[in-house]
Order: C-alpha cells, then structure tokens, then sequence
C-alpha cells in the first residue's frame, strides 16, 4: 500500500500510527502475495498478520482517545466501525485457525482489509481532521 | 420516479472512485444495459438490499478495470481475478452501497444492505433470471461501470 499525504489528518500521533499500520499492511499483504509456495510462506504470514492486529488495537484506541479528547461528535458511530472491523478479524481468525491455516481465508481477508483500510483513512479519519478544523482544535 | 433510486448509487460510485482511486467518474443513464453489453469478461458483485426496498443492487466491472483498482490501492501488480481480487472488490461494492443507502436515508428511506455476493463473470451471474429495471453506466478513465437496481415493488 502507498502512504500518501493526502491521508494525512494533521495530527502528529494519528498520522505516525496510520503510516505505520500502512506499513504493517503492506509486510502482511506482500508476504501473503510473494511467490513462494503456501507451505514456505505460511509462517512468515502468520507472524505479520499478528504485527498487523496488534497494532490495529493500538491505533483504534489511540484514535478514539483523540476524538474524545476534542469532543468529536461521530465518536460512537466511529467507535462502532473500529469495534466491527475488529469483530470481523476477530472472526476471520479464529475461522483460519479452524480450517488449519488455509491460504484462501488469508487472501479473502487482506482483499477486504486493504479496501477498507484506504476507505476508513479517506472517509472517516477525514472527518476527524474537518472537524478539528471547524473548531479551530 | 423509482429511477431516481439508482442515482443515489451512480453517486456514491462517483465519490468512492474520486476518493479511493483518485479516478474522475461521470454517472449516465443506460437503457437496456442489461441486453446488449458484453459479459464475459465482467467481475458481478450483487448486494441485497432490505427496509424500506427490498431488492438487489448489481455491480459489473470489467476485469482489466477491476484488477486497475485493486493495483491502485495496493500498490501491487495483479494478473489475474483471483480470491483477494474479488474480495477487495466486493468491499468496493459494499463501502459503494453503504454510501448509497446512507443517502436515501436523508429521503426518508431506510433500507440495510446484506453483505456482497461475487457472481463471477457473466456465466455465473443471475441476470438471466432476475430483471433489473434500473440500469445506469459510470463512465471513468479505467473502464465503465454497470449499475443495476432491481426492486420488489
Ligand atoms: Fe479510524
């Protein structure tokens, strides 16, 4: 994934986080796309995808702190769209630890994740930042 | 009048292309898309549509302009249709959708959207069996967009 400034939001400690969930993305999807077989790659996607999640339940937290920290008035609806995707690839791993690790639960998944992920960062972050700017925060 | 119910979703596909892709998309309506396009070489995404209509919204995207985007916001090559590429793309048609239904909201329609079905390509999608009443062409510089709504009245 390309980190552009544009997904920027002007707050320091959300954009680091956000580039480097980007970055954790992009070494979880470029080991699951390299052109190894599953059997040798498996591993190294099993450990990325776990750098990946740890992070995602820092930022979101972080995230959400900020919002309530200037009084953001999306707050909950936001909350509520970092709880579902976490609720998604809550289930999504336990499903791939059922089936014993299968290669097309992976690729579904980091489809759906790098979509949604530029999606949250251009439409929902960004709305964070239009407010903070309204306010003058 | 119910045609005006496809235009919340030509938009949002307008929007969400501008957003996600920094693509330019030009909405039109399009008699008798159904019939005469070319199928083959299209990616089907349908989503179900509850509430206040109740219905089925069907995206068809050609399969060079489907792997374009997915190249464009992962920033990697793709060759061919595969898992992930359906995947991301159903996440298209669903973050697409969302926006739509959140618009007919402020109309005072309130309607859920159930989650994207992959239909394949032409082969595979229900279009023969279904009739889609409402049908729209986003134009933008990757390829066009077909749209597709389908109500129960
Ligand atoms: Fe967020």
């Amino acid at each position: 994934m390309i980190w552009k400034e544009k997904y920027k939001i002007g707050v320091p400690l959300i954009d680091a986080q956000h580039e480097e969930l980007f970055a954790r993305v992009t070494n979880f999807v470029e080991t699951l796309r390299s052109d190894k077989e599953w059997d040798e790659k498996v591993n190294s996607v099993n450990d990325t995808l776990g750098f990946m999640k740890d992070y995602v339940v820092t930022h979101f937290r972080d995230e959400e702190a900020y919002q309530e920290e200037i009084g953001y008035p999306g707050l909950e609806e936001h909350r509520k769209t970092h709880q579902d995707m976490v609720s998604y690839v809550g289930s999504i791993s336990e499903q791939y630890e059922q089936n014993g690790f299968k290669e097309i639960t992976m690729q579904q998944f980091a489809g759906k994740l790098v979509t949604w992920l530029v999606n949250h960062v251009v439409a929902d972050d960004q709305k964070i930042a239009d407010y903070a700017n309204q306010e003058g925060k | 009048m119910k045609a005006d119910l496809l235009t919340p979703f030509t938009n949002a596909a307008c929007q969400t292309f501008k957003l996600l892709l920094d693509v330019d998309a030009l909405a039109e309506a399009a008699q008798g898309v159904d019939g005469e396009s070319d199928q083959s070489n299209r990616v089907h995404v349908a989503i179900g549509i509850t509430g206040d209509l109740t219905g089925e919204v069907l995206y068809r995207f050609p399969a060079d302009t489907t792997l374009e985007i997915v190249k464009t916001m992962s920033g990697m090559e793709f060759s061919e249709i595969d898992e992930f590429v359906t995947s991301a793309l159903g996440e298209i048609a669903n973050i697409i959708s969302g926006n739509a239904v959140t618009d007919l909201s402020q109309m005072e329609i309130v309607c859920d959207i159930l989650p994207p079905e992959i239909l394949g390509d032409g082969t595979q999608a229900r279009s023969n069996e279904t009739t889609y009443a409402f049908t729209a062409r986003v134009n933008t510089s990757i390829g066009d967009i077909e749209v597709l709504l389908q109500l129960q009245s």
